[in-house]
């Protein structure tokens, strides 16, 4: 059932032009746009957590909200190229447990990142006061969190069992 | 000493047969290759971002430190880069797309020399509510847009094999 489902994916139209256009603008410039996803949402994310764990107190009302927004638009990029990715390759990715682990490590990463914003900007601004231990283990957890989700994003290339929902037959 | 002398030197080396003969290492580098990348832009661009005015009410000189973890990430980088050098030389030095992401590291180099040889002294002492200068928020937009480039010259290195 599952196979049938993936085979029927594989030779929807969209998922055949993502792997044969022939030009950088099919597959190699949604892996990019993938990339600079994350780049948006995880680097950023990483460089604020560098900060807040160096902070003891907040002492200005800071204007983060164009540095939020910047990391949801990564997200959604991310979202985005990322379905078009598995719509691509279903098999590939759906058969293996580092893709599920992935995306759980996203999740987690995107929580952190809720809990350091609501934590330390509020509605983009700042509370006046300490930046508690509670939040440097936030800001910990997600610096973790996006290593795991860099790493494990790479290693799809190298743990998948099948390319093609045909090699599930 | 012409280039294929120095691929063939390279694939010679102790190095090379690490890289080629252990399975895990080349993925390894790899992720240890995006987790500097991911350290240094996100140090680096959010340094820009407040030049830009994107996070006002952060002293730059507070975000400055962070940059030693972008340090560090790039060195990072830069030694897992050279690994995979070591392990494929033909595969990068016949490359386009790595030949243009030298091109823009080189170019990120010569925009760092810029900041501190002609804005950090005044950047540095600006404080959480102050704009940047103008020329600091050109060099912000640069650096942002070399990183940008860096990455897609970098996931293009697959598709530019010779």
């Amino acid at each position: 059932m599952l196979t049938s489902l993936l085979i029927w994916l594989e030779q929807t139209p969209p998922s055949v032009w993502v792997r044969e256009y022939p030009s950088i603008l099919g597959f190699p410039f949604i892996l990019f746009l993938h990339t600079l996803g994350l780049a948006m949402l995880a680097a950023i994310s990483v460089g604020i957590d560098v900060w807040v764990l160096r902070q003891q107190v907040i002492g200005r009302a800071l204007r983060m909200t164009g540095v939020i927004r910047v990391m949801w638009l990564g997200l959604g990029i991310n979202a985005v190229s990322g379905v078009v990715l598995l719509i691509a390759y279903p098999a590939k990715a759906l058969t293996n447990p580092v893709f599920y682990l992935k995306l759980l490590l996203v999740v987690l990463g995107v929580y952190a990142v809720q809990r350091i914003n609501r934590a330390v900007f509020p509605d983009g601004l700042a509370v006046m006061g300490a930046v508690t231990v509670a939040t440097k283990r936030w800001a910990v957890v997600s610096i973790a969190t996006w290593a795991g989700t860099v790493v494990t994003g790479r290693l799809l290339a190298y743990t998948h069992h099948v390319l093609f929902a045909q090699d599930l037959l | 000493m012409s280039l294929p002398d120095v691929i063939h030197w390279l694939t010679h080396t102790p190095v090379n047969s690490v890289v080629m003969d252990y399975r895990w290492v080349w993925p390894i580098s790899e992720s240890l290759h995006f987790c500097g990348l991911a350290m240094m832009v996100g140090t680096v661009g959010l340094f820009d971002l407040r030049l830009l005015g994107l996070a006002k009410g952060i002293a730059p000189a507070a975000l400055h430190w962070s940059l030693r973890v972008g340090m560090a990430g790039f060195a990072i980088s830069v030694i897992t880069g050279s690994l995979f050098i070591f392990g494929q030389p033909d595969q990068y030095f016949y490359n386009d797309a790595f030949k243009l992401k030298v091109i823009a590291l080189t170019l990120l180099g010569v925009n760092v020399l810029a900041f501190y040889s002609l804005e950090a002294r005044r950047v540095l002492t600006l404080g959480p509510e102050d704009d940047a200068p103008l020329r600091a928020k050109w060099i912000a937009a640069i650096s942002l847009s070399l990183l940008i480039l860096i990455m897609l010259f970098g996931r293009m290195l697959t598709f530019f094999r010779p």
